[in-house]
């Protein structure tokens, strides 16, 4: 027993010795890293590989996949239609970021005042989108859309704001506007959240110093609230930008790209490029990929131009 | 030794009594068969190959098909029942049937059989999707029994790729309380008179927008409408060497132009749900009652519109045909095989099972299609049933349409690029260009310019 004792203290110092405080983080990490692995790195690898080869149904299937260099590229590039899909996609990103970034920060400055009982309840309220599926959100507001029988040209008719219906998803002047508000309706649950969390963990005493010394309302928001919003804001950026440019159910639902190109955008393209005969799913890779590189080139900037690290 | 009616039987009993019965029930066979003649002629024929159990086993086989009530349930149940192997169904939306089933079949997934439009099958077929049916037993039959427009699309290049799920031709509907309204004796006989009656519907207040055009993005929707007008004008889109037929002076373009100015920037006569309608959300709007005429398109959406339970003026509308010499569209869509079968012998009687003969040697499925929804059918023997005469008859005049199927030529006759590969991506330019020119965005002749220029961007998508 005596020899037994003895030896526990040396094996601790043995396995102390062999494993640092950061090879052991580094092994906890392991099976997260493996997992992240295969379910994100390998098929974004996979997808890169198919964009540069010839990939068809029977390729696919056959495994056999010619190189074609960058031809996919090529060929994506010199597509109109491609470039339309881009130019509507950032646009539809602009507004929908934008819209959600103001309504998120002014609803949960809303949401964030105790005294209100109507906050409680919002607050509750605020998260039903957020449960809709995407698909189903879509086809919810294409009936209100619906130019002769929808919900929506029949409550501005009664309100008198309008004297003919208007063809909000089948006009190219509304029709990607008119995609928007679904789509802002149903993901501004989410940014309201994190703004309402970082909030909430802002300190109440920087308030009351900011009273003291005379700050306005207005004041306090600019100077002390936006402030410490900056970090959550680049992270809303970063994450509702990514999602806004794959955006596909709504449009699925409610335009399917049209009416003519006014409602194409990129993901829709990459899904019609390679799922729609004749499968080129080379070239669909290569328009996800092209896709993807914009969507980092913008976090980047984002993290640069609008995240500070906050130190109270 | 059994017992029957105080009698013992003994072996030599059983043995007489059982060939009498079968002669009875061979006889009285006979007398239903005989009696059936009239109503399906020639259908029933007892011991064909569609009978004959496969000799291989399979514990059970699958399809990937598109949405339709609940027919295929119906027929995993049947197969089932008929040859005790059990079919799981994989069932999409008719959008979203092409991406199933590819994506599937690049998955290495097993499929057995399939479906498709005519305008993804030469793409499927190319891609080596499709197994040929020639040489299996019986299939020979099925070609001798397939209709123009079936012939037309299931066999390609010389080979024989599927069996028919069923066919349509593009007609127009007519509301006709409507037209007593305003007091027009007979639809229109003439694109000008077509013309005239919606001016007056709209003049009138009897209708704001007197046409409902089916005219969504699709492959038989907006192209359809397109095509089939062309068609009855004496038009193609190409020529029979594949060159375009969409230059200055086109009867193709010409139409555009005159079917671009029934919309907000012409005449304003058109529906603006027009651009946004499927075959069956169309016949649903127009059960509305809100429009005077609508399609062209697909015959069998009487059977949504005078449905008492999907439409208010269930009825009251009416099928009509085209002017002049009557030209019009049709389309078989068509079952087939996949070459990712389990079993060849077993996926060539679950196919048979949905595109031609059960069992019990009846075209089931084609007949209750007929019966139930009001579909075509891809065989003459159907066609020329009472399976169509009676089951069409609740929703419109049987005669009359079946006048129109004969004056009908199948769609990639008109458009012969249904079957280049390049047929898609061109098709969802030329939905594009057309909304836009529909929208007043660019004019009829910027659309066909563009779509003449798309031809090239398209092939390189392939």
């Amino acid at each position: 027993m005596a020899i037994i004792a003895a030896d526990k203290p040396a094996t601790r110092r043995r396995l102390s010795r062999e494993v640092s405080g950061g090879v052991f983080a580094a092994l906890m990490n392991v099976p997260t890293g493996l997992i992240l692995a295969l379910v994100l790195v390998y098929p974004v690898l996979y997808a890169g590989y198919l964009s540069v080869h010839r990939v068809g149904l029977g390729q696919l299937r056959s495994g056999v996949f010619p190189f074609i260099g960058l031809d996919n590229y090529a060929r994506l590039f010199d597509d109109h239609l491609f470039w339309v899909a881009l130019k509507n996609t950032f646009i539809f990103t602009g507004i929908t970021v934008g819209a959600e970034i103001v309504l998120a920060v002014a609803i949960a400055l809303l949401i964030n005042q105790t005294s209100l009982w109507t906050s409680r309840a919002t607050r509750l309220l605020i998260l039903l989108p957020y449960a809709v599926p995407p698909i189903a959100n879509g086809l919810i507001w294409s009936f209100m859309y619906s130019f002769q029988f929808g919900f929506l040209n029949r409550i501005l008719f009664s309100l008198g704001w309008i004297d003919a219906p208007v063809n909000w998803a089948g006009n190219p002047d509304t029709a990607l506007f008119a995609v928007t508000v679904p789509y802002v309706w149903r993901t501004l649950p989410f940014a309201i959240l994190l703004v309402h969390a970082a909030l909430q963990g802002i300190p109440r005493e920087l308030y009351e110093a900011s009273a003291v010394d005379g700050a306005t309302a207005w004041d306090r928001f600019r100077h002390v609230t936006l402030p410490l919003l900056r970090p959550i804001i680049a992270v809303i950026l970063i994450l509702r930008t990514s999602f806004s440019f794959a955006v596909f159910e709504e449009i699925l639902a409610i335009t399917q790209g049209g009416p003519g190109d006014a409602t194409w955008v990129a993901a829709w393209y990459s899904y019609k490029i390679s799922f729609a005969p004749p499968n080129n799913f080379g070239m669909g890779s290569a328009s996800a990929y092209v896709l993807a590189l914009l969507i980092g080139l913008l976090a980047i900037g984002y993290v640069r131009l609008v995240y500070r690290r906050v130190t109270l | 030794m059994a017992i029957s009616g105080g009698v013992i039987m003994t072996d030599e009993l059983i043995r007489k009594w059982d060939i009498s019965r079968r002669r009875v029930i061979e006889s009285m066979g006979g007398a239903a068969a005989l009696g059936a003649m009239g109503a399906l002629p020639a259908f029933a024929q007892a011991g064909g190959p569609w009978s004959q159990v496969p000799k291989s086993k399979v514990d059970r086989l699958n399809f990937v098909v598109w949405t339709y009530g609940d027919i295929y349930t119906r027929i995993s149940k049947q197969f089932e029942t008929d040859w005790g192997v059990k079919v799981d169904a994989t069932i999409s939306s008719f959008n979203d049937h092409p991406a199933k089933l590819t994506t599937m079949y690049a998955a290495g997934e097993k499929i057995d059989v399939s479906q498709s439009s005519p305008f993804s099958f030469p793409n499927f077929i190319e891609q080596g999707l499709v197994e040929p049916i020639d040489g299996l037993p019986g299939a020979a039959d099925y070609v001798a029994d397939f209709s123009g427009f079936t012939k037309q699309v299931a066999q390609f290049k010389g080979k024989t790729m599927g069996l028919p799920y069923f066919s349509a031709i593009w007609v127009w509907n007519y509301y006709a309380d409507m037209l007593e309204k305003l007091k027009i004796d007979k639809p229109f006989s003439t694109y000008d008179e077509f013309i005239e009656h919606c001016v007056k519907a709209k003049k009138d207040g009897v209708s704001r927008y007197p046409v409902l055009w089916v005219a969504g993005v699709g492959l038989e929707q907006l192209p359809g409408t397109w095509y089939s007008i062309t068609c009855n004008r004496g038009g193609t889109f190409f020529d029979k060497q594949g060159n375009h037929m969409l230059g200055p002076g086109s009867i193709a373009r010409d139409v555009l132009k005159w079917w671009a100015n029934t919309f907000e920037k012409g005449l304003d006569i058109a529906d603006p749900e027009s651009l946004k309608v499927q075959f069956t959300t169309s016949a649903k709007a127009f059960g509305a009652g809100k429009n005077l005429y609508r399609g062209p398109n697909h015959h069998y959406g009487l059977n949504v519109v005078n449905d008492p339970a999907q439409s208010p003026i269930a009825g009251k509308v009416k099928v009509h045909g085209w002017p002049g010499e009557g030209k019009t569209i049709g389309v078989t869509h068509v079952y087939f095989m996949t070459t990712a079968n389990r079993d060849k012998e077993w996926a060539w009687k679950l196919l048979q099972a949905l595109g031609g003969k059960t069992k019990d040697g009846e075209y089931t499925q084609a007949i209750s299609l007929a019966k139930d929804a009001m579909l075509g059918s891809g065989y003459q023997s159907v066609m020329k049933s009472d399976a169509v005469k009676k089951g069409w008859a609740p929703w419109g005049d049987v005669d009359a349409i079946l006048a129109m199927w004969d004056k009908a030529s199948y769609i990639g006759e008109t458009c012969s690029s249904v079957y280049q590969p390049w047929h898609f991506p061109w098709t969802d330019q030329l939905n594009i260009e057309v909304q836009k020119c529909l929208t007043g965005q660019i004019t009829a002749d910027v659309c066909c310019d563009n779509l003449i220029k798309g031809i090239a961007e398209a092939k390189k998508k392939v």
